[in-house]
Parts: C-alpha cells; sequence; structure tokens
C-alpha cells in the first residue's frame, strides 16, 4: 500500500534532485537492453510481453515491475537519487548492479554518495577475483544424481600461489526447505516447484564435504576466464539476489538455469539462457558454458569412495583382510605377525583400514569409539605415511550423450511385423552410450512408445513414468545394495494378443563384477499391476531379475532373466537379449530379442532393430 | 508467515551481539576432531532440491554466520574459524604430510608460499603434540601448533606476528 506512494514522492524528489533527467527517449532504449533484462530475470512471454522468475515483490521497486521492464527502470532511477541517510537500505546498496549500469550507461555524475556498510562489508569478505563452475558427477548407487548440479566457486586473488580453494565460496542455488520431516515429500515437493529457490553463498569446504564424503560424488571443477572485472559485477548482481525468493523447478528454473543467468550479467552478450528452453540438465549447460568458450582449464577432485577404493586397489586378498581387522579393532597395529608385513605395504594397509573406518560412519554423528579407532590409526599412518594417493581421472562427465531421446524401431512380435516410434525425456538407461555415464546405473523419465502394426494397427506399446536401476558391485569391503524401481504402462501377453496394463514394482540385491567391463546381478522383486483380465483391481506378484551386463568394444550387452509370480497363479518369465551399437556420440542402434512365457498366452519371440538419437 | 521466519533468521544471523563464546555457537571452535557432517535424509532428495536445510545463508567463513569475529579468533587478519570445519581433513594431511587442508591452515597462519613445506614437515614431526588426542578442539590444536611453531627458528617468526 504504501509502495506506490513512497514512488511517487521519489518520483517528485528526483525531478527535483536531477539537474538534468536523463531524455524519455534514453530511457526507453535503455529498458529495451538486454542486460536490463538479465538484471531484471526478465524473460519474453510467449503471447507478448514479459514474464519474470521472480517470485518476490521484494526485488521490484515498481508497482507491477516484475512485468514491466521500462517503469522499473524510471522506478530504480528514482530510487537511486534517494536522500543518501538511508544507508544499507538505499537503492544504490541494495542494487549495486544496476546502480553500476546505470551510472555507466546515463553517465550519472551526480548520484547522491551513500555509505553500503553491509554491502561493502561483505563484497571485501568474499573478494571475489575469478570464477570456477563446479559439476558433482553421478554417484552409481544414486541414479537420481545423475541430473547432477551444478554451482559455482567464487576465488579471491592467488588462488594457486598463495591461496587454496577451502578458503573460496560457493554459490549455490537450490531449493529452500524448512524442517526436516524426512519423507519422500521432499522429493515430490521438489518436482512440483512446492518450495522457493534461493541462492545461497556458503563456504566452498562445506559443499565438498557434502558431495564428496556425504553423497560420493567427484567433483569437476571448470576454471572460468571472467576477468576480475567481470565476476566483481556478477557477485553485485548475487547481492541484489539475497534473500529473494525464484520458483524452482526441478527440471527447468532449476541451478543450472540460474548460474547461466549470471554468467551472462558478468559477461554482457553471452547467450546462454537462450538454449533451453524447456529442460536444463546440468551436463547440458556444462557443455554451453564450454562452447561459449568460457573454460580455462578442468580440476578434477575424486569422492571420499572413490579414494578409498584406489587404495584398496593395488592390495592382494590377504592384505585386504588385514585392513578389514585393523578396521574393526586398531589392536591390531600391534601385532607381531601384522608387524612383520613390510613396512610399505604396511603403509597402504593402514591408509586403507583408515579411510575405511571414516567412510563407514559417514553421514553420522560422532562417536567417541569410532574417533578413538580413527585416531589410534591416523597416529599409525603419520609413523608409516603411504605414498601420495593418484587416483585416475574418468572420463568427463559433459561427453556423455545428449538427455533427450528418439527411437525409431523396426521389428517382428510372432508372426506379425511393427514399427515402433518412442520418445524419452530423460535420461539413460543401461544399454545406452556409455562413455561419461557409470555403468550400471539408469534413469528414465517420461517414455512413451507407439506401435504400428501391419495393416496400420496402432497401439500404445508403452508408458514410463520412471524407471530406476541402480547396479553396484560389491567388492571386498563394502557391500552396497542394487536396486530398481520403475511405473507405468506396458504391455504384458495375454491370449494371442497382448494387454496394456498399470504397474509398479521394485526390487533389491546384489551386484558381483565378474571380469573387467563384466557385471551379474541377481534381484528378488515385487509387483503391483492392474490388470482388467485378473479378477482384483490391484494383483500383486512377487519374483526374480537377474542377468548379466557387458561392456564390449561395439556398445553394452544385457542379458536378462525375469519372472513374476502372481497370487492368482499366473507366472510370467521371460528372457531377453540386447545389444546396443555405438554408432556415434549421440546415435546407437540396438538390437533386441525378447522371449516371453505365459500362463494365459502361447509363448512369444519378438525381434526388434532400433535406431536411437540422442538429439537434445 | 514464513517470510517473517526467513527475515529473522538473517536479522540474528547479522546481529553481531548475538555471539557470546569464542566464535560464538555453530563456529565450530569448541568442534571436536572426527565431528561428523550431516546431511538431508536421501540422496534423492538432495539431488532433486540441491538445497541443504537452512541453506538462505549469505554469509561468509565468518562474521555473519553468527560468528563473532572480535580479535580472539583472527590470526594476521585471517579468520582462525576456518579450522573447526577442517580439522578432520587437517589431521588426516598433518599425518602425511601434505594436502590441500594443511595449505589452507599455512595460510590462515600466514605462512608464505616458500615456508609451506618446511611447515608440513615441522607439523607431521610433531603431530602427536598438535593432534594429542581423539578428542582435541579446534582451540587446542590452533594453541599446540602455535607452541610448534614457537619452537622451530624458521617458524617462530609467525607465532611473534601476533
Amino acid at each position: 500500500m504504501l509502495r506506490p506512494l513512497l514512488l511517487l514522492a521519489l518520483y517528485s524528489l528526483s525531478a527535483v534532485v536531477l539537474a538534468s533527467p536523463p531524455p524519455v527517449s534514453a530511457l526507453h532504449r535503455l529498458a529495451d537492453e538486454t542486460y536490463w533484462h538479465s538484471l531484471g530475470h526478465y524473460e519474453r512471454g510467449k503471447l507478448g510481453g514479459w514474464r519474470n522468475y521472480v517470485d518476490d515483490d521484494d526485488f521490484f521497486l515498481a508497482e507491477g515491475g516484475e512485468q514491466d521492464p521500462a517503469a522499473e527502470l524510471a522506478a530504480t532511477l528514482a530510487a537511486l537519487y534517494a536522500p543518501a541517510d538511508q544507508g544499507d537500505r538505499h537503492a544504490q546498496c541494495v542494487y549495486p548492479a544496476r546502480t553500476r549500469w546505470l551510472r555507466e550507461q546515463l553517465s550519472l555524475t551526480d548520484l547522491p554518495a551513500v555509505e553500503c556498510s553491509e554491502f561493502t562489508t561483505w563484497y571485501a569478505e568474499v573478494a571475489p577475483h575469478s570464477a570456477v563452475l563446479v559439476f558433482p558427477a553421478a554417484y552409481l548407487n544414486s541414479p537420481s544424481s545423475m541430473f547432477g548440479h551444478t554451482l559455482l566457486r567464487i576465488d579471491q586473488a592467488d588462488i594457486d600461489t598463495q591461496g587454496s580453494p577451502l578458503l573460496s565460496s560457493a554459490l549455490n542455488f537450490g531449493a529452500f526447505i524448512e524442517g526436516l520431516d524426512n519423507s519422500i515429500l521432499y522429493a515430490w515437493k521438489g518436482l512440483m516447484g512446492g518450495y522457493p529457490g534461493l541462492f545461497s553463498l556458503l563456504p566452498y569446504r562445506e559443499k565438498i564435504g557434502e558431495y564428496s564424503r556425504l553423497e560420493n560424488r567427484d567433483l569437476w571443477e571448470y576454471r572460468l576466464n571472467l576477468t576480475p572485472d567481470e565476476t566483481g559485477r556478477m557477485l553485485e548482481h548475487v547481492w541484489e539476489l539475497k534473500q529473494i525468493r525464484f520458483d524452482y523447478f526441478f527440471f527447468d528454473e532449476n541451478c543450472s538455469y540460474r548460474l547461466l543467468e549470471l554468467l551472462e550479467i558478468a559477461r554482457p552478450g553471452l547467450r546462454l539462457t537462450a538454449q533451453f528452453p524447456l529442460t536444463a540438465i546440468p551436463a547440458d549447460t556444462v557443455r554451453a558454458v564450454i562452447d561459449a568458450g568460457l573454460v580455462e582449464s578442468i580440476d578434477y577432485r575424486p569422492s571420499r569412495e572413490r579414494e578409498l577404493l584406489a587404495r584398496t586397489e593395488p592390495l592382494e586378498t590377504e592384505e585386504l583382510n588385514w585392513a578389514r581387522q585393523l578396521a574393526d579393532d586398531p589392536q591390531v597395529l600391534e601385532q607381531s605377525d601384522y608387524l612383520e608385513l613390510p613396512a610399505d605395504r604396511r603403509a597402504l594397509i593402514q591408509d586403507s583400514a583408515y579411510r575405511l573406518v571414516r567412510y563407514r560412519v559417514t553421514g553420522e554423528e560422532r562417536d567417541a569409539a569410532n574417533a578413538a579407532q580413527s585416531y589410534r590409526l591416523l597416529q599409525a599412518i603419520n609413523r608409516n605415511p603411504p605414498p601420495r594417493l593418484e587416483v585416475e581421472r574418468p572420463v568427463l562427465p559433459e561427453y556423455g550423450h545428449e538427455s533427450r531421446t528418439l527411437q525409431f524401431g523396426l521389428g517382428s512380435r510372432g508372426d506379425q511385423t511393427f514399427a515402433e516410434y518412442g520418445l524419452r525425456m530423460a535420461y539413460h538407461d543401461l544399454l545406452d552410450n556409455l562413455e561419461g555415464f557409470p555403468m550400471g546405473a539408469q534413469i528414465e523419465i517420461a517414455q512413451l512408445r507407439m506401435r504400428q502394426y501391419e495393416g496400420n494397427r496402432w497401439k500404445l506399446q508403452r508408458l514410463d513414468l520412471a524407471g530406476i536401476r541402480s547396479l553396484t558391485p560389491v567388492t571386498p569391503l563394502l557391500r552396497p545394495w542394487s536396486w530398481q524401481l520403475a511405473a507405468g504402462l506396458e504391455r504384458v501377453p495375454e491370449g494371442d494378443q497382448d494387454r496394456l496394463v498399470g504397474h509398479f514394482n521394485g526390487g533389491g540385491g546384489f551386484t558381483w563384477q565378474l571380469g573387467g567391463g563384466l557385471l551379474g546381478f541377481a534381484l528378488a522383486t515385487a509387483r503391483l499391476e492392474h490388470n482388467h483380465d485378473f479378477g482384483a483391481a490391484i494383483s500383486p506378484a512377487a519374483g526374480f531379475d537377474s542377468g548379466l551386463l557387458w561392456r564390449n568394444g561395439a556398445g553394452n550387452l544385457l542379458l536378462e532373466a525375469r519372472g513374476d509370480y502372481f497370487h492368482n497363479g499366473e507366472v510370467r518369465r521371460r528372457i531377453s537379449f540386447a545389444q546396443q551399437f555405438e554408432l556415434h556420440d549421440d546415435i546407437g542402434l540396438r538390437l533386441g530379442l525378447v522371449r516371453s512365457f505365459s500362463h494365459r498366452a502361447e509363448a512369444e519371440t519378438e525381434v526388434q532393430l532400433q535406431l536411437r538419437w540422442y538429439y537434445y | 508467515m514464513k517470510r517473517i521466519l526467513l527475515a529473522s533468521l538473517l536479522l540474528t544471523a547479522s546481529a553481531s551481539s548475538f555471539a557470546t563464546a569464542p566464535g560464538g555457537p555453530g563456529c565450530g571452535w569448541g568442534n571436536m576432531l572426527f565431528e561428523g557432517q550431516r546431511g538431508l535424509p536421501s540422496h534423492l532428495v538432495a539431488s532433486i532440491t540441491n538445497g541443504t536445510s537452512g541453506n538462505a545463508t549469505f554469509g561468509m567463513t565468518s562474521g555473519t554466520n553468527g560468528c563473532s569475529t572480535d580479535g580472539a579468533l583472527q590470526y594476521n587478519g585471517k579468520s582462525m574459524l576456518v579450522l573447526g570445519s577442517i580439522m578432520t581433513e587437517l589431521s588426516e594431511d598433518m599425518a602425511m604430510g601434505e594436502g590441500e587442508a594443511l595449505t589452507t591452515y599455512a595460510v590462515v597462519l600466514g605462512i608464505k608460499p616458500e615456508d609451506r613445506a618446511h611447515f608440513a614437515s615441522v607439523t607431521q614431526a610433531h603431530f602427536d603434540e598438535i593432534f594429542s588426542s581423539a578428542d582435541v578442539t579446534a582451540e587446542q590444536v590452533h594453541a599446540a601448533t602455535l607452541a610448534v611453531l614457537k619452537a622451530d627458528a624458521r617458524l617462530a617468526q609467525y607465532v611473534e606476528q601476533a
């Protein structure tokens, strides 16, 4: 209510204070500038006019400013001339980036000199000098992490010679969650935009702890070639976004999109956000930043789990046993048969044991007994330090295939031939081109497949809401679960036809590394099915799913057997073979063979050759 | 309602009068070695929201996160509060004689680049004194470090500056 009055007052005030107000035409020209639109987070609406990603009135000075760049510009200009005694609440202090830009564009030499102590202190402490785009890579046992996240690291001067990245700040955009009621609702609300998005600035070392320790994700650090001026400009704008709420949607208005906007502020003239009309998957945005020529060099920071595995890799079975014993009971350090081992091997064993002890308590409260154990091992490491741990750099994650896929297949089912057309919104299945992805991880969101049989008969073949699989091999020291979840509509054998049913299923079990690039897995499964031919609305089934996944020269091969035993007596089994041929980064050819058995239908064989184009 | 909550959060964070103990609560100065870090309830949630709970913070190493920045914790103009949050990593690096956390510690202690290798080997040799038990706090580690530096001809200068 007060705001319009206040603005009116400011307008008239500025008319008095301004010696020679800028001509109206100049203001109109400025309000059309892309940079002003970036500063205000405006985007052209599809039906003309403006829309805005900021969901917070506090960000705008003009009434209706969220849809009117020109009014917002006029209001900002007026506010810049407000009396200087407002201090930290003065527009010059609240909007340092707008102030700088307008001052430069309109040569405003007569602005009141305002002392912005809060902003100045903050800016001096952050001391922005250069920036790094940080991309936490996917973690196998958490397929949802394949969507990734991006954040910015803001470095101070002389980061390489004088400083340390542990003293840098991390600029993060994420959903703001209040309270912790520990439920799946989070994920749902996050997907649906139920949380507001906010920028936060926190020590980078905390982010390292979060990703490389808690989530076991490697961090990729892309050093950007932003100049100190450009980095500073970006941080001035970040200050304007302090406590400002954005719409947060997992799929598009997410972290990566927001960071691209910031980079456009840092370097006027960059065009990054325009490439992402619908979804912005972090790996894609990393590619966009690289393509724009912003990346100077790339660093790699392995996760704690990867370090543990790299450390234990050269150990023999016997030595792994020692490491396990040490991790359970550091008293073993004093045993004479342990001390008989060569010192350099003991160095590796002790370090492995220490890392294992720490790994086991990841994310837990401090425990005095465990701390004492860890300390004991650290002392042993101190007396007999191992050589520096070298971790091999994996393939860069942004080299993975694009996220959206078109599928075109030809095949036969029994004696009928068909063409199949499919679209998958995201992201990767067990067989897709592997480069840049972890082997054995799958996350698919929204997949539709239509079939056209002979005689132009069309059928909805399947509609997947989601399909997640995580096949993480057990190692001598770690024993992770493998699991899968899927829900959607699919066809099952029924008489001489097939029947579209709704299903929800999941499974859990283990995966073993049987050789280089060969995984074997066995999972127990459960399924709920809605099938018109069954008496009950929902029919439960228990079953199994096991197979081999082999990485070969042509691509991935999957041999799989699964069975579902329904409470109503129906038994459904299928064995399948599929081989992907990786023709190009973004094109794959897949040969599939399925033989299915059911009590309610004859055994049936299906063959299909499918072209998969990862197009966007 | 939410906004009020948020605003009050910000207010307390920026009011420096709120800090009492050195560094104030939550600054990590009293943190013990091997203090854990806790995260969101699940990977799925963490990767979908990309947020940590209560992540509206906008402060940096010190000063705005409810930590006092009074003289006690300033060392050569840098905030020693960092130590509380890298203690575990520091103990690992110091035991082995190299690493990022050790470099960071050298930076906040004001050790010049040319003396850092020496600093690493001296602290490695005196690991048992600096990390004297599994229950040391950041404050104790800091004090013990200064004592070790003081006894070293080349590193003593960094203590006397303070």
